[in-house]
C-alpha cells in the first residue's frame, strides 16, 4: 500500500462487509463514545481541525460546509452521502459500499448526530447493484442492532437512513441535482446562492458529502482531529481512494496517503503501463480534470497542492493511465460523448456546447475536420469557463482544453490526413500480455 | 437599503432584491431570456452574466440570481462580458433555425434584438443544425415549434407557478429536451394558456389565432379594456395601422382586432389576461346591428328617436334595464336622463357560457360583465321587478323578451344583430367600446380607460348620445 492505511485497513473476505465483522474490528466503539462524550459541536469542531477536504472531486473543506448549519435554527437538518459515483474513471466509492458499508453507516450517525441530523439520506447510483445491496443489507442489519433509528445506542439520539437509488443521470452527482432527484423532480443543478447548506433537501439546511468523505469521519473521531491532520500532507490530510484503470498493470482500488509520489505509485505500486509499454499521460482524477504528461507526473506526489501546481487536480480519485500510442483524437471523441449525452440541458453553454462539441469531434474522426475546428472547440469550452450552473461545463472544457493543449498536433494531423497518428487504439499483443 | 454600483452609477437597491433587479428599476437594462420579474428564477440562458469588480480580480455571475449587497461593483458591458454574451447568443443560434422571415414573433423577438445588439456577426458554426420538431400541437390554442426554442423554461414556470395547471413540462436532456404537454394534464384546460404565447422570449410558442395573420410592425396597439369579467383587465388590441391598410382585400381586414395581448397593469391584471381576453374578436366583432328600427322597419335616427320619446311620454309605468357593458360615462348620462322618469334596475348583461371558468383565485371573476360595480352604485343593486310596467327600456344584451309584460311596450338598444331587435317597438343599433372612448370601473373600483380602434359604422349611435337626443327631443315636445 502506498503509504497509511485508514480505510482498507482490513483485508477484505467473504464476511467482512457484515456487521459482526466489523464489530470484531472494532466498528461503532467510536459511535458510543461520540454520543456518549461528546457534544454535537465538538464533533463538527474535531472534523474542522482535522482539516479533511472533500472527495467527491471539489475539495471543499468539509468542516466549513459544517459550519453553515445552525444546530439551534429550529428547523430540521439533512444529511446526505453522496454515492452517486458517476465520474468515469471513478470506482472508490463502491469499494467502500461493497466492502465497508458498516464503516459508512456508522460515519453518517456520526456526522448526523454533529448536525442534529433526523433523516439521513444516501443517493446511490442506480447502476451500483452489488454496493446497494450490501448497504442496504447493512442499513437493515444496523436497524435490527439499534445503531440506526430511535434512541441509537441507548442514547436520546435518533436518526433515520434512507437508502435511495438514483436513475443513472451524471449529473445527480451534483449535489444540487442530487436533492433534486431525491425530491422526485429531474436532476436539474440549481443556482446558488442560497447554498444547500443554506436551503437544501425540501428548502432545508442541507449537508451533501462524499461517501469518501464521510468514511473518514470514523477514523478522524477516534483519533482526533489533530491527529489525523498530521496524516498525508500538508494542506492535504489524510489518504485518498485511488481507482486507477487504463492502461495499467494492475488497475483497482489503492488507498493512497497524500504525499505519495505518483510516478512511484503507478510505476511500483500498480506495476506500471500495461505490457510494458511507455506511459503517454495521465486523466489524474475523473475525465473532468486536465491531463498530465508523463514528464509532468515525475515531480507530482498525491496531494491537492502539487498537483494544482501541475495543472490539474485530484479530482475524484479515478486515474486513467493512457500508454504511448493511444490516439487521443479517440480518447477526447469518447469523453466529449459523454458530456453530451450526460448534460442536462438546463443551461444554455452546456446543452448546446456539448452537442456542437460532439459534432465537431465525430467530424474530424470522420474524416470531415476543417481549419477551425479545434479553435471552435476552444471557444466553445471557453463559454461554457465558470457559466454554467453546475460544473459540468467547466468539466467539459477542462478536459477539452487540456487535452488540446498538450496534444494539438493529433489533432491537426488527423483534420489533414483525415486519418489518426497512431493506429486508433493501444493493440496489446496477447503472447506479451501473458508474458507480462 | 444596500447601495450597489452598476457601471459606476450608485444605485440604491431595496433589501432583498437582485443585482438585475435593482438595475432594471434604475433603467439599465441586462439582457435575459429566462429572467421575468413575475415568474421565479430559472437562471438557465446565462445572457445576463455580468461582471463583479473584487480584490482579487473579479468574478462573473449571472445577475438575476445574484443578491445586491452593499458596496458591489458590477459591470454590465466590460468586455468580458460582452463576449461571454456574444458566445451565448452563439450557441443559442447554434440550433436555431433563423427562420425569422416566416416567423411570428419577428419584430418583437427578443433573440433578434439580443443579436443585433450583442453579437451580430455570421455564426461560426460549421455542423448541421440539429432537427426537431416543428408545429407540435401542445393545445387547441398553441403550436410549439421545438427547433426555435431557447428552453429558458418561461412557459414551463407560468403554468407552474401562475395558471398552476402544471401542464407543461421539459421532456428528456441536453440538447434533446423538449418542451411538452404532461400527459396527463392538457394545457387546453389553462384559461390563462395563451400567456406562454406573450412570454415566449422567441418563436417558439405560436397562437394558433394569431398564426400568419400579419407582421407585428403592420400593427399598432390601443390601449383597452377587457369586458369579459369584472376584472377589467388592461389589454392591448392590436390592429392594422393607417399607413398599411389593405386596398385590395376584404376592408374588414383594416378595422379588425388582429390580436389581444395584456397590457402590465399592476393595479389590475400584473402582465398576464387569461384566453377569453385572447378572444375579444369573438366578442366584439358578431354581426351588427343594422340601423334605428321601429317593429323591424328600419328608419332614420331622428325618427326612431321622436318615436321612443313618444312612447317614454305615453308611458305611466315605465321600466329600464340598465346595461353593465355600458361605460361610467354612458351610466352618467342614463343616471341624468333616465332616472327621473324610470324604475332602473341593473342588468347581467353577460352570464358565465358553458363550459366557461366562472371563477378562480387568479384573474377571472364570477360577473362576467366591466362595469356592473358602477352600475349598481348609481341604479342599485335590486333584481328586476317589470311587474305593472307598460314600457321596458333595454339596454345590452342579455335579456329575455319573453320575461316583458303582456302589453308592454320596448325599446331596446343593443349593438349587435339579434332576433329581438326586429321585435322591439323601437331599436337601436349602439356602438361598441372599439369606436369610442370611455372607462369602465372593476371590482375593486379601479378605474380604467379605454380607446376607440376603429369609427364607429353607419346607422350605429353612442348611448350617451341618444339619451342627449332622447331628452332633447323631450325638450321641445315638453
Amino acid at each position: 500500500m502506498p503509504g497509511r492505511a485508514l480505510l482498507m485497513d482490513f483485508p477484505v473476505t467473504a464476511t467482512s462487509h457484515l456487521l459482526a465483522d466489523y464489530r470484531a474490528r472494532g466498528g461503532y466503539a467510536t459511535l458510543r463514545k461520540v454520543l456518549t462524550s461528546m457534544k454535537p459541536e465538538q464533533v463538527t469542531k474535531e472534523v474542522t481541525a482535522s482539516g479533511i477536504l472533500g472527495h467527491g472531486g471539489a475539495a471543499f473543506p468539509a468542516g466549513r460546509k459544517w459550519q453553515v448549519i445552525h444546530l439551534d435554527d429550529g428547523q430540521p437538518h439533512y444529511l446526505c452521502a453522496n454515492a452517486d459515483e458517476g465520474e468515469p474513471g471513478t470506482f472508490k466509492d463502491r469499494w467502500i459500499l461493497e466492502n465497508a458499508p458498516h464503516r459508512l453507516v456508522e460515519s453518517m450517525a456520526i456526522a448526523g448526530y454533529a448536525l442534529q441530523v433526523r433523516h439521513a439520506f444516501v443517493y446511490i447510483r442506480g447502476e451500483f447493484d452489488l454496493p446497494y445491496r450490501r448497504l442496504q443489507a447493512a442499513v437493515d442489519e444496523a436497524y435490527d442492532a439499534g445503531l440506526l433509528g430511535e434512541r441509537i445506542l441507548d442514547t436520546d439520539f435518533a436518526m433515520d437512513l434512507v437508502v435511495y437509488r438514483g436513475a443513472g443521470s451524471y449529473v445527480c452527482g451534483e449535489a444540487s441535482g442530487l436533492l433534486a432527484s431525491i425530491e422526485g423532480r429531474k436532476g436539474y443543478p440549481r443556482n446558488r446562492p442560497p447554498r444547500l447548506t443554506v436551503k437544501g433537501l425540501f428548502k432545508r439546511p442541507t449537508v451533501v458529502n462524499n461517501v469518501e468523505t464521510l468514511a473518514n469521519l470514523t477514523t478522524i473521531l477516534a483519533m482526533g482531529g489533530e491527529a489525523f491532520k498530521q496524516i498525508g500532507a500538508p494542506k492535504s490530510p489524510g489518504t485518498q481512494l485511488v481507482s486507477i484503470s487504463g492502461h495499467v498493470s494492475k488497475p483497482g482500488v489503492y488507498e493512497v496517503e497524500y504525499g505519495y509520489p505518483v510516478a512511484k505509485f503507478i510505476y511500483d505500486d500498480c506495476g506500471g503501463v500495461l505490457a510494458g509499454r511507455k506511459l503517454k499521460c495521465i486523466v489524474p482524477g475523473g475525465i473532468s480534470t486536465k491531463v498530465l504528461t508523463a514528464a509532468e507526473i515525475e515531480t507530482v506526489t498525491y496531494d491537492h497542492a502539487s498537483f494544482t501546481k501541475a495543472g490539474s487536480g485530484v479530482g475524484s480519485g479515478g486515474m486513467i493511465v493512457i500508454a504511448e500510442g493511444t490516439c487521443m483524437v479517440r480518447l477526447l471523441q469518447v469523453m466529449i460523448r459523454f458530456y453530451h449525452h450526460e448534460s442536462c440541458g438546463q443551461c444554455t453553454p452546456c446543452r448546446d456546447g456539448m452537442g456542437w462539441m460532439h459534432k465537431l469531434i465525430d467530424g474530424i474522426v470522420a474524416g470531415r475536420g476543417q481549419s477551425g475546428d479545434l479553435e471552435r472547440m476552444e471557444l466553445i469550452a471557453k463559454a461554457n469557463d465558470g457559466t454554467t450552473i453546475c460544473g459540468m461545463g467547466d468539466a467539459c472544457g477542462y478536459a477539452v482544453v487540456g487535452i488540446l493543449a498538450k496534444y494539438r498536433d493529433e489533432f491537426e494531423y488527423w483534420i489533414v490526413h483525415g486519418r489518426s497518428k497512431f493506429d486508433g487504439r493501444l493493440e496489446v499483443d496477447a503472447a506479451e500480455l501473458a508474458h507480462a | 437599503m444596500p447601495e450597489i454600483f452598476v457601471d459606476g452609477i450608485a444605485i440604491e437597491a431595496k433589501d432583498g432584491q437582485t443585482v438585475m433587479e435593482a438595475a432594471r428599476d434604475a433603467g439599465i437594462y441586462i439582457p435575459g431570456f429566462c429572467w421575468h420579474p413575475n415568474l421565479s428564477i430559472a437562471g438557465n440562458c446565462r445572457l445576463c452574466m455580468v461582471e463583479v469588480e473584487g480584490e482579487s480580480g473579479g468574478w462573473m455571475d449571472i445577475a438575476c440570481n445574484m443578491p445586491a449587497t452593499r458596496g458591489m461593483h458590477v459591470l454590465t458591458n466590460s468586455p468580458k462580458v460582452q463576449e461571454r454574451r456574444k458566445a451565448m447568443l452563439e450557441l443559442v443560434l447554434l440550433n436555431h433555425p433563423v427562420d425569422c422571415g416566416v416567423c411570428d414573433k419577428a419584430g418583437e423577438c427578443m433573440l433578434q434584438d439580443y443579436h443585433y445588439e450583442h453579437n451580430g456577426a455570421p455564426s461560426v458554426a460549421t455542423v448541421a443544425k440539429h432537427r426537431t420538431t416543428k408545429f407540435h400541437e401542445l393545445s387547441k390554442r398553441i403550436l410549439l415549434d421545438n427547433e426555435r426554442c431557447v428552453l429558458c423554461s418561461r412557459c414551463v414556470r407560468f403554468t407552474k407557478e401562475v395558471s398552476k395547471s402544471h401542464a407543461l413540462g421539459i421532456l428528456d436532456r441536453g440538447d434533446h429536451s423538449l418542451v411538452r404537454c404532461d400527459e396527463k394534464r392538457s394545457l387546453d384546460d389553462d384559461p390563462y394558456s395563451d400567456n406562454v404565447v406573450d412570454l415566449c422570449p422567441v418563436g417558439a410558442l405560436l397562437s394558433k389565432r394569431f398564426l400568419y395573420k400579419s407582421r407585428v410592425w403592420y400593427l399598432d396597439q390601443t390601449p383597452s379594456v377587457c369586458p369579459g369579467c369584472e376584472r377589467g383587465c388592461s389589454v392591448d388590441l392590436w390592429h392594422r395601422k393607417a399607413e398599411w391598410k389593405f386596398a385590395a382585400l376584404d376592408p374588414r381586414h383594416n378595422v379588425a382586432i388582429e390580436r389581444v395581448t395584456p397590457r402590465e397593469n399592476p393595479a389590475v391584471n400584473g402582465p398576464w389576461i387569461c384566453n377569453k381576453a385572447r378572444d375579444l374578436p369573438d366578442l366584439l366583432e358578431r354581426p351588427r346591428g343594422a340601423g334605428p328600427m321601429l317593429k323591424g322597419a328600419r328608419v332614420d335616427l331622428g325618427e326612431a328617436a321622436g318615436a321612443a320619446r313618444r312612447l317614454i311620454d305615453a308611458a305611466r309605468h315605465p321600466v329600464a334595464l340598465i346595461s353593465s357593458w355600458a361605460s361610467n360615462e354612458e351610466l352618467d348620462s342614463a343616471r341624468a336622463t333616465l332616472l327621473p322618469r324610470f324604475r332602473c334596475f341593473v342588468k347581467a348583461d353577460h352570464l358565465p357560457q358553458p363550459g366557461e371558468r366562472v371563477a378562480d383565485d387568479v384573474l377571472i371573476l364570477p360577473d362576467k360583465n366591466p362595469n356592473g360595480r358602477r352600475a349598481r352604485e348609481l341604479f342599485g343593486s335590486a333584481p328586476a321587478a317589470l311587474d305593472g310596467a307598460d314600457l321596458v327600456l333595454i339596454w345590452g344584451e342579455g335579456f329575455d323578451f319573453a320575461q316583458v309584460p303582456r302589453g308592454a311596450k320596448t325599446i331596446l338598444m343593443s349593438p349587435f344583430l339579434a332576433p329581438e331587435n326586429g321585435h322591439a317597438d323601437a331599436y337601436f343599433a349602439t356602438t361598441l367600446q372599439t369606436e369610442r372612448s370611455g372607462h369602465y370601473t372593476n371590482f375593486e373600483g379601479v378605474v380604467s380607460a379605454f380607446a376607440p380602434i376603429r369609427p364607429a359604422p353607419a346607422g350605429t349611435v353612442d348611448a350617451a348620445t341618444l339619451f342627449g337626443m332622447i331628452a332633447a327631443v323631450a325638450r321641445v315636445s315638453a
